[in-house]
């Protein structure tokens, strides 16, 4: 079992909580870190993408509640250059709402 | 730039009286007074108090007649009269919000309008809690829970009073907000500088006092883990860093804080060793969704060069947090050495 593909599901569980979704995540298949299960339905598939040198770090696909396999974002997977960018991929396909959030760089040391 | 308190506490919790007493004390002159007496920002009366001669003294409203309802505008049109010489230069403002308001709108608009943030800056937050009833206050009142949890310094006051309970207070507020100091008065009576002046955004011109201002160890004794409050969940808890940070990843930590936990943040503040700048510590804060910029301090406060970060909100988990930085930590690890192996190859 890889660690940090463990620490991935443990993170996402936690998220889960912070963003009061009931469900579970579960391991995957690799290329598959994680597999979200929401219970209202939405099941979410986190990928590491295979191939040195690719400018991202995740992708995400998922199937929204109700829809058949095979959904759009089943089959075209949302790609993501950060761990900050899959969780927001992540927590839009569940449709989370935490409202406008202002990010703010670190101003240069000299600022 | 000019420092901006804010006053906070319940209906009938004491501010009033507080501010009338702190006004009266010559540490407190040249201070404009800002009252907010409706809605989450709306301030809708006069602006200044007197204290003496030398101070602001608008006494016929001649500012409540011009300024509009909004505390940016005020704020804004205050600077502009004190810049044009129309009110006495005053070097500090205290916001007095309502009894019933949530203060995050109040430190949001502080924080993030980019005029303001050019003149003032937010110097902290003074939350009144009645000895008395205030027990029961922060059972039965969210908005109470809010306004203790988000201080950086609780005043408990009507303490000489029948049936105050202090104790019982003291005890909760350790749950709700270990790091901030408790600190009991008697009819009002307490002297500015153990309120005001955390000079923590005035760096440079005094020595900033974050210790005070972060207080991680409170936090951290309360019992080195999350807390709970039983009724709105709040959790209080300090995350310590040995190593330091690299700069993207506080960009990154502070993005992904902003875009998950939302209003469930209350507040989080800390001191960060930046892996490319360990000798002048980078100060954060937020509240809910909003974060302040970055501060940069000349050096460090003491000898404890740590990166120390305390949180306290509602359903947000500890575990959260460290898997977070750990992860985006590894990420950014990762990414730097990828992208340093062709500069390597090239150089041989």
């Amino acid at each position: 079992m890889n660690a940090a593909d463990v620490r991935v599901r443990d993170f996402l569980a936690d998220s889960l909580a912070l963003w009061r979704v009931a469900g579970k995540v579960e391991a995957g298949d690799s290329p598959t870190v994680a597999v979200v299960r929401a219970d209202a339905g939405t099941i979410v598939w986190i990928e590491r993408p295979s191939g040195e040198g690719l400018p991202l770090r995740w992708l995400v696909r998922w199937r929204g509640a109700g829809e058949a396999p095979g959904a759009p974002r089943e089959q075209h997977p949302r790609a993501c250059a950060s761990l900050v960018g899959m969780l927001n991929t992540v927590r839009g396909a569940l449709g989370v709402d935490r409202g406008a959030a202002v990010r703010i760089a670190p101003a240069p040391a000299d600022a | 730039m000019i420092p901006v308190s804010v006053i906070t506490g319940f209906l009938g919790s004491g501010k009033t009286t507080l501010l009338g007493r702190l006004l009266r004390d010559p540490g407190m002159s040249r201070t404009a007074v800002i009252i907010n007496e409706f809605g989450a920002i709306g301030l809708d009366h006069d602006l200044i108090e007197v204290s003496d001669e030398s101070v602001v003294q608008l006494s016929n409203g001649c500012l409540c007649c011009n300024v509009r309802s909004d505390l940016v505008l005020t704020l804004g049109d205050l600077a502009a009269r004190r810049e044009a010489g129309t009110v006495p230069p005053f070097e500090r403002v205290v916001v007095e919000t309502t009894g019933l308001a949530d203060p995050a709108p109040i430190l949001h608009a502080l924080m993030t309008d980019r005029n303001l943030c050019e003149i003032y800056a937010l110097d902290g937050v003074v939350t009144t809690i009645d000895a008395v009833a205030g027990l029961s206050t922060l059972e039965s009142h969210a908005e109470s829970l809010r306004q203790a949890a988000v201080a950086d310094r609780i005043v408990l006051t009507k303490t000489d009073m029948p049936g105050a309970q202090a104790d019982a207070i003291n005890e909760k507020l350790a749950v709700i907000n270990p790091g901030a100091p408790v600190l009991p008065i008697v009819r009002g009576a307490i002297a500015p500088s153990a309120l005001f002046d955390s000079g923590l955004y005035n760096a440079g011109a005094r020595h900033p006092d974050v210790q005070t201002w972060l207080a991680h160890e409170a936090v951290a004794a309360a019992g080195g883990h999350a807390r709970h409050h039983h009724k709105e969940d709040i959790t209080s808890f300090c995350v310590i860093r040995n190593e330091p940070v690299r700069a993207v990843t506080l960009a990154l930590l502070l993005s992904a804080l902003a875009e998950n936990c939302g209003v469930d943040l209350l507040r989080m503040k800390g001191i960060v060793r930046v892996a490319e700048e360990p000798d002048r510590p980078a100060v954060i804060h937020g509240v809910q969704h909003v974060y302040h910029t970055p501060v940069w301090l000349e050096r460090w406060p003491s000898d404890d060069r740590r990166t120390r970060m305390v949180f306290i909100g509602c359903n947000i988990r500890e575990s959260w947090v460290r898997g977070l930085l750990d992860l985006l930590d590894a990420e950014v690890a990762e990414e730097t050495a990828r992208q340093s192996i062709p500069r390597a190859a090239c150089a041989q």
